[in-house]
């Protein structure tokens, strides 16, 4: 079986129009089909530090992964998903593992924390795994889909069904997390499998494009957009118009076995709707 | 001299020093520090000085108050303590440390936050924060039935078996090699649909190359399956049910 799958991917991170840094990292190992995004925190140079530090690690562990089964491997393995996802989940605890000894090591024992989004491709697999508030969607015929849940406290409050969406989005809140890489020793991972699809459009996020922009908006430049490189170009611009109050980045990811151009577009259109 | 920080959601309502005083909070206005919610008592509980320490004692209120997460009568506090009464949060601050409700806020010399800054609770505050959700209203959704395994049985069409059960995470209904439920149809699609379990263990039905209908009714988003649910998809039907 084909082992991993060529991605076409473009990505683009810009510090927004109020921000002194950024604290956004995204990273990519194609070759194996791992593609991470992370948001850090912590002021003065400590967001940063975290945020490349989560991707350098999950990106370093996956390449070097040794076959973490979850029917073999430590007691720590996920049920349900496979070997890859696992060895996903071992690279993200790694990660954690890593922020949270250089803040521990650091003078004053600095906090430091960071959000991650990691996708693996096996074959047709989409191994996708998260902690925080960094989202990845789903372009799917030209319906937009959100893959993970935020570990925030206003998502929180919405799944109990104690906040309305509108409330979340004014809440005072929305910057308060529940989980993030780097504030203890360990960490829980969400992870998920998703299928990938040859029309799919999958899009890895902070939350400074996703508070300025409308899941109608992301999916129109989604849609709008032959290339991935463009497509994250274009969020990126449209999120700086509408404020840019935070860091903003952008991955986009697309089956290279993509098949492009007006006819397909009208067939999937017609398929999907 | 500490204080204690009246809070909703991340606003400060009230703040109130704590001296020799007795400091009273409840809903009635002739208390010190009033709260002004049905689920909070007319008289709920109070912070007293005892022997230089600042204790806090529930009178036996109708929704409890609890520190740190837990649910308590009487009990000493100390500075950083996140005393949650209703949907309130009272913080215990030395009076210089106003944000020490935050953690990521790591800047050594404790600046002020910055708008937007974000910031995590770590897990002490984070039970405090859930256990003052849940003091708010209603018990959460009951746990699921751990011993029945959620399963697909096929009432129509061809696949290469009658049953499935759902043990991944991700179920796949196609022809794919990566497809659990395999279409054995000459022109079955490689995806005609996919099932993700959610971290909450249900279960939730998706378009893939095909869009499927559940109960007749064409879906038009990832939609959670219920027992007895049928899925139609390509001429096949599949009723979600919980297996013992």
């Amino acid at each position: 079986m084909d082992v991993t799958r060529e991605i076409e991917f473009g990505a683009r991170s810009d510090i927004g129009c109020v921000r002194e840094s950024n604290e956004d990292s995204y990273g990519a190992a194609p070759e194996i089909g791992v593609f991470v995004l992370s948001d850090g925190m912590g002021g003065l140079e400590c967001g940063e530090v975290a945020g490349r530090l989560a991707v350098e690690t999950v990106i370093r562990e996956c390449r070097g992964a040794r076959s973490v089964r979850a029917d073999e491997g430590p007691a720590n393995g996920i049920s349900g998903v496979s070997t890859e996802s696992n060895q996903l989940v071992a690279a993200i605890r790694a990660a954690n593992q890593r922020i949270y000894q250089t803040a521990q090591n650091s003078e004053a024992g600095r906090q430091m924390g960071a959000t991650i989004v990691a996708v693996r491709f096996t074959g047709e697999r989409m191994s996708l795994a998260h902690v925080g508030d960094s989202r990845a969607y789903r372009l799917r015929g030209s319906r937009l889909e959100q893959l993970t849940r935020d570990h925030s406290f206003v998502a929180e409050q919405m799944r109990q069904g104690r906040m309305t969406e509108l409330e979340a989005g004014q809440s005072g809140l929305q910057n308060v997390l529940l989980r993030a890489l780097g504030v203890a020793e360990q960490v829980d991972v969400d992870v998920t499998e998703e299928l990938m699809l040859d029309d799919d459009t999958i899009l890895l996020c902070s939350d400074g494009l996703t508070r300025e922009l409308t899941d109608a908006q992301i999916a129109a430049v989604l849609n709008d957009c032959e290339e991935a490189q463009d497509a994250a170009d274009q969020l990126i611009q449209a999120a700086k118009q509408a404020g840019g109050g935070d860091n903003i980045t952008a991955v986009v990811l697309r089956s290279a076995a993509r098949p492009a151009g007006a006819f397909t577009r009208i067939g999937r259109w017609l398929r999907h709707s | 001299m500490p204080k204690l920080v009246l809070k909703f959601e991340n606003a400060v309502l009230q703040e109130v020093p704590v001296n020799a005083k007795e400091v009273s909070i409840g809903r009635s206005p002739d208390n010190a520090l009033v709260i002004d919610n049905p689920a909070v008592s007319h008289y709920h509980a109070r912070v007293f000085n005892e022997e230089g320490r600042m204790m806090l004692e529930d009178f036996g209120s109708l929704n409890g108050t609890f520190v740190n997460g837990q649910r308590i009568k009487m009990v000493t506090l100390k500075a950083g303590d996140s005393v949650a009464i209703g949907k309130h949060t009272i913080v215990i601050s030395e009076a210089r440390d106003l944000d020490g409700f935050a953690a990521g806020n790591g800047d050594a010399k404790q600046a002020a936050p910055k708008l937007n800054e974000t910031v995590i609770l770590d897990t002490k505050e984070r039970r405090a924060f859930m256990q003052q959700v849940a003091a708010g209203g209603e018990s959460s959704q009951p746990a699921p039935a751990r011993l029945k395994v959620p399963s697909l049985v096929v009432r129509k069409g061809k696949t290469d078996q009658k049953e499935y059960s759902l043990t991944d995470k991700l179920t796949v209904v196609g022809k794919s090699a990566m497809a659990t439920v395999k279409l054995t149809g000459w022109f079955a699609p490689r995806a005609a649909a996919q099932i993700n379990r959610r971290e909450d263990q249900s279960y939730y039905i998706g378009a893939a190359d095909k869009r499927p209908s559940v109960n007749g009714q064409p879906i038009d988003s990832p939609t959670k399956l219920s027992p007895g649910d049928v899925i139609q998809v390509v001429g096949v039907q599949l009723e979600f049910v919980y297996r013992d």
